[in-house]
C-alpha cells in the first residue's frame, strides 16, 4: 500500500534541495569549497602545510604570534578568505551560512590556522559591527586583518565564573573615565595595541546592570602588564593593573551601564560552525592515538582498541550533533545543540590526552630529547585543562544547559 | 551535511507520535504483561506502516524512535528488519533468526508473524512459514515484557539455505543496527522526559529538585549522552540511504552511542525519581526494561566498538 511518506524517496536528486537528507551539499557550495581549496593549495605559508599543530610546540622560547601568521591573516583578509560571511571590506566575501561551515570544516581538517590572536576578529570587530557607534565601527577592518591586536579585559581575581561580580571601576565624568582595578587571565595582553575592557560604571546597580564596555589603548598611562606563566610553563595571558587611567568618553561602546549585553552577543556569523574545529581536533587525536597505539606495540590490546574505539564513537556522534544543531540554525530556530559541544569537546579532548598517556605508559612523562616524541601527550594533557575551564567552565555549561535548554528552575 | 527533516518526514514523525500517544499509553504496556493480545488493537494501526520496513532508513528510523518512546508491543521491528532482508513491501509479517550466532541467540516476536528468515554462516538465507515450525519455537521469558523472544531449534528442520549476497547482506546488518538504534533513542527519550518532568515537579526541602545542580548536572549529562545518540543515529540512516563508504562505521558507532546513552538514562532517571521509581505501580520500570533489554539485541555495546575498533585499528 502505498504511504504518502514514502513517494518524496525514489528519486536521488543530490543538490536539489528538500527531497531528502543529504550527505552532500549543493553545486554552489561545492565549487565555493573548490576556490577555498585552490585558494589554500596555492597560498597557505610554508607553516601550516600539513597541519600546524599549537599542541606540539613545547618550546618555552616561541614568539606569541609570530610574523608568517600575521602575514597569513592579512593574505587572508584581503583574498576574501578571513571571515568570508562578512563583506569584501571586511576581509570576506557575503557567503552563505552553509559556505562558512564548509569554510571552517576546511580549514580544520588543513588544521591551517586562520589567526594567531583569536579576540580581534572573533570577538571585538564583531561587537563594534553590532554595538559600536560610527567611528568604532572603522576599528573593526584591522581587528579582522590582525592589523591591531586587541586582549579582552574580562575575568578578574574575584570574577571567574561570575564574570558579572566585575570589580574594576570606572568613574565617570563628562567627558571621561577614571579606571582602577586589575584583571588576569588576559590572553595575549603582553603584545596588544588595545584592551576591550569590561568595568563597573555604577556600583549602585544590581551587578549586571552596572557594567560598561570601554576600548583602552594599552599604552596609556597608568597600565601595568604583568605576564603569567601557563602550568605548562610557557607565557601566554597576563594580569593587567589599572591605576588612575584615563579614558575619554569616545571609548564607550554602546550604552553607559549596558554592557553586560554585550558580552552576551557577537560572534552571531560563525557561532552556528565553530565547533566545527573542536571536532576535527578531536578526530585528529583519534587518528594520532590509533598510530601511537601502532607504534608502542599496544594496537592489539583488546582494551586499548575498545577504548580508541569509544572516542571514534564520541567524536562521529558529535559530529552529527554538530551538523544537526546548525541544521536549525540555517532554517532560522535556535539550536541549543551548540550548548553541548564546548562541553563535550572540551572533555573528550582532556581525556583523549589521558588515553595517550596510558598508551605510551611509564615513558608518558618524558621530555628528555633522547627519547623521541613520548612527552607530548602528557604536555597536551596539561594544556587541554585550559579548556574545560575557559569560556565558560565545562560546570556553567552544564547549569546553561539545565536552565535554558532544559527550561530547569534556577536555585 | 544536511540534517533538516523534509515536511514529509516532519509529517512522519509527527503522526507516529500522535497514533502511538494514543494507541500505546503505558497501560497497554503493563497490560501486556499478563495479557499478550493487547497488542491487538495497536499492531491493526501499525500494520498500516510496516512498508516503512521497505523505504529508506532516515525514514524507518523516525518512525522507530516513536515506537520506542511507547515501547510498542508487537512485531513491527521484527517485520521491518525481516522485509529489508527479503525484499517485498511490508504485507507479509515477519522476524530474523539468525544460526551459529552467539550474539544473536533468539527470534523476536516469532509467535506473531507470517514468516521467519533464517541466516546462516556464509551468509545464506532461507525463509520459512511459522505455521511450519511453530514446535521448534520456544518462548523465553527476559527482564522485559514489551517484547517477545523466542529460541528456534533448526536441527529438525530442512532448511533450503540460499547463498546470499555478502555485500547485500552487509548492508542489512548496517541497517539493522540503525534501526534497533533508533528504538532505543527513543525508549531513551522516554525515560529522559519522565526524569526532566519529574524534577521540575518533586518538591523536597521546599523547591522543586530540579533546581539543585546535583540534579542539573545529572540531567545535563544525560541530554548530551542523548542528543549525541540521537544525531548518530539519523547520520547512520542517513548512510544507509546514501551507500557511503562510512556507513559500516557510522551504524556501529550508532547502536554503541545509543546503548551508552540507554544506560546513562536509565540509571540515573530512575536515581532521579528516588523510591518511587523503585515501585511496581510507577510506570519507570516498564520502559528501564526496554532500554536495558535493547542493549543485548543485535550485538552489545562493546560488541559494536569491538568491530569500530576492528575497521579503524590494524595491528602492524
Amino acid at each position: 500500500m502505498p504511504l504518502p511518506f514514502l513517494t518524496h524517496t525514489s528519486g536521488s536528486e543530490a543538490g536539489s534541495s528538500g527531497d531528502r537528507l543529504q550527505l552532500a551539499w549543493g553545486p554552489e557550495d561545492e565549487a565555493f569549497r573548490a576556490d577555498l581549496v585552490a585558494f589554500l593549495d596555492a597560498h597557505t605559508p610554508a607553516e601550516a602545510v600539513g597541519g600546524f599543530d599549537f599542541q606540539g610546540d613545547v618550546s618555552n622560547e616561541h614568539e606569541l604570534v609570530p610574523q608568517w601568521m600575521r602575514d597569513w591573516q592579512a593574505t587572508l583578509f584581503d583574498h576574501g578568505w578571513m571571515i568570508p560571511g562578512y563583506p569584501p571590506e571586511l576581509g570576506g566575501r557575503n557567503c552563505t551560512p552553509v559556505q562558512t561551515l564548509i569554510y571552517l570544516e576546511t580549514l580544520a581538517n588543513r588544521r591551517v590556522p586562520r589567526s594567531g590572536h583569536f579576540p580581534g576578529y572573533a570577538i571585538v570587530a564583531p561587537s563594534l559591527l553590532e554595538f559600536g557607534n560610527a567611528e568604532q565601527q572603522t576599528m573593526a577592518p584591522s581587528a579582522i586583518r590582525g592589523d591591531t591586536i586587541w586582549c579582552i579585559g574580562m575575568s578578574e581575581p574575584n570574577a571567574g565564573s561570575d564574570l558579572a561580580g566585575i570589580q574594576t571601576r570606572a568613574e565617570v565624568f563628562d567627558d571621561h573615565f577614571v579606571v582602577n582595578g586589575q584583571k588576569v587571565w588576559t590572553s595575549y595582553a603582553t603584545i596588544a595595541q588595545q584592551c576591550f575592557c569590561y568595568v563597573r560604571t555604577d556600583p549602585t546597580l544590581p551587578k549586571h546592570k552596572g557594567i560598561s564596555l570601554l576600548i583602552i589603548p594599552m599604552d596609556t598611562p597608568g597600565i601595568d602588564i604583568r605576564p603569567l606563566r601557563h602550568l605548562n610553563g610557557m607565557a601566554g595571558f597576563a594580569e593587567v593593573f589599572f591605576t588612575d587611567v584615563i579614558v575619554p568618553r569616545s571609548g564607550l561602546v554602546g550604552d553607559l551601564n549596558g554592557g553586560w549585553r554585550i558580552t552576551q552577543g557577537s560572534l552571531a556569523h560563525e557561532r552556528a560552525g565553530l565547533w566545527v574545529e573542536s571536532v576535527g581536533r578531536l578526530e585528529q587525536t583519534v587518528a594520532g592515538l590509533v598510530e601511537l597505539a601502532q607504534k608502542q606495540g599496544r594496537a592489539g590490546d583488546p582494551v586499548i582498541r575498545r577504548k580508541i574505539a569509544q572516542f571514534h564513537e564520541l567524536a562521529s556522534s558529535l559530529r552529527a550533533l554538530g551538523y544537526k544543531g546548525f541544521a536549525s540554525f540555517a532554517q532560522g530556530s535556535s539550536a541549543p545543540e551548540h550548548s553541548y559541544m564546548k562541553m563535550a569537546t572540551s572533555e573528550a579532548g582532556k581525556a583523549a590526552y589521558e588515553l595517550g598517556m596510558e598508551i605510551v605508559g611509564p615513558l608518558a612523562p618524558v621530555t628528555d630529547a633522547s627519547f623521541a616524541d613520548v612527552g607530548r601527550w602528557s604536555h597536551g594533557f596539561f594544556m587541554s585543562f585550559a579548556n574545560t575551564i575557559a569560556g565558560g567552565s565545562s560546570e556553567i555549561q552544564r547549569n546553561i544547559i539545565a536552565q535554558r535548554v532544559l527550561g530547569l528552575p534556577r536555585a | 551535511m544536511d540534517f533538516s527533516l523534509t515536511d514529509d518526514q516532519q509529517l512522519l514523525r509527527d503522526t507516529a507520535h500522535k497514533l502511538l500517544d494514543r494507541e500505546c499509553p503505558s497501560s497497554v504496556v503493563r497490560a501486556h504483561i499478563d495479557d499478550p493480545t493487547v497488542y491487538e488493537p495497536l499492531w491493526r494501526h501499525l500494520r498500516e506502516y510496516t512498508a516503512l520496513g521497505a523505504g529508506p532508513a532516515s525514514d524507518l528510523c523516525l518512525f522507530l524512535e516513536e515506537t520506542g518512546y511507547v515501547a510498542a508491543p508487537g512485531p513491527f521491528l521484527a517485520t521491518a528488519l525481516f522485509t529489508s532482508l527479503v525484499g517485498g513491501d511490508g504485507e507479509t509479517t515477519g522476524t530474523v533468526a539468525f544460526l551459529d550466532d552467539a550474539m544473536n541467540p533468539f527470534v523476536l516476536e516469532a509467535d506473531r508473524v507470517q514468516q521467519i528468515a533464517v541466516v546462516g554462516p556464509g551468509p545464506t538465507l532461507s525463509v520459512l512459514e511459522v505455521s511450519q515450525i511453530r514446535e521448534q519455537l520456544r518462548f523465553i521469558s527476559t527482564v522485559d515484557f514489551s517484547r517477545h523472544v523466542f529460541q528456534f531449534d533448526s536441527r529438525s528442520v530442512t532448511l533450503d539455505s540460499k547463498p546470499f549476497d555478502a555485500d547485500a547482506y552487509a548492508a542489512w546488518r548496517d541497517r539493522a543496527h540503525a534501526s534497533i538504534a533508533a528504538e532505543m533513542v527513543g525508549t531513551a527519550r522516554r525515560i529522559f522526559d519522565m526524569a526532566l518532568a519529574y524534577a521540575k515537579e518533586r518538591v523536597q526541602f521546599d523547591r522543586p529538585i530540579g533546581s539543585f545542580q546535583a540534579i542539573q548536572h545529572k540531567l545535563a549529562d544525560m541530554s548530551l549522552a542523548l542528543e549525541r545518540a540521537t544525531s548518530a543515529v539519523q547520520y547512520a540512516a542517513m548512510t544507509c540511504d546514501a551507500a557511503v563508504a562510512d556507513r559500516t562505521l557510522a551504524c556501529h558507532s550508532a547502536k554503541a552511542a545509543a546503548g551508552e546513552a540507554a544506560r546513562r538514562i536509565l540509571k540515573d532517571g530512575a536515581q532521579i525519581h528516588g523510591g518511587i521509581g523503585y515501585t511496581w505501580e510507577h510506570d519507570l520500570h516498564l520502559y528501564l526494561r526496554r532500554a536495558t533489554t535493547d542493549e543485548d539485541m543485535l550485538g552489545t555495546t562493546s560488541w559494536h566498538l569491538d568491530r569500530i575498533a576492528d575497521l579503524l585499528i590494524v595491528e602492524s
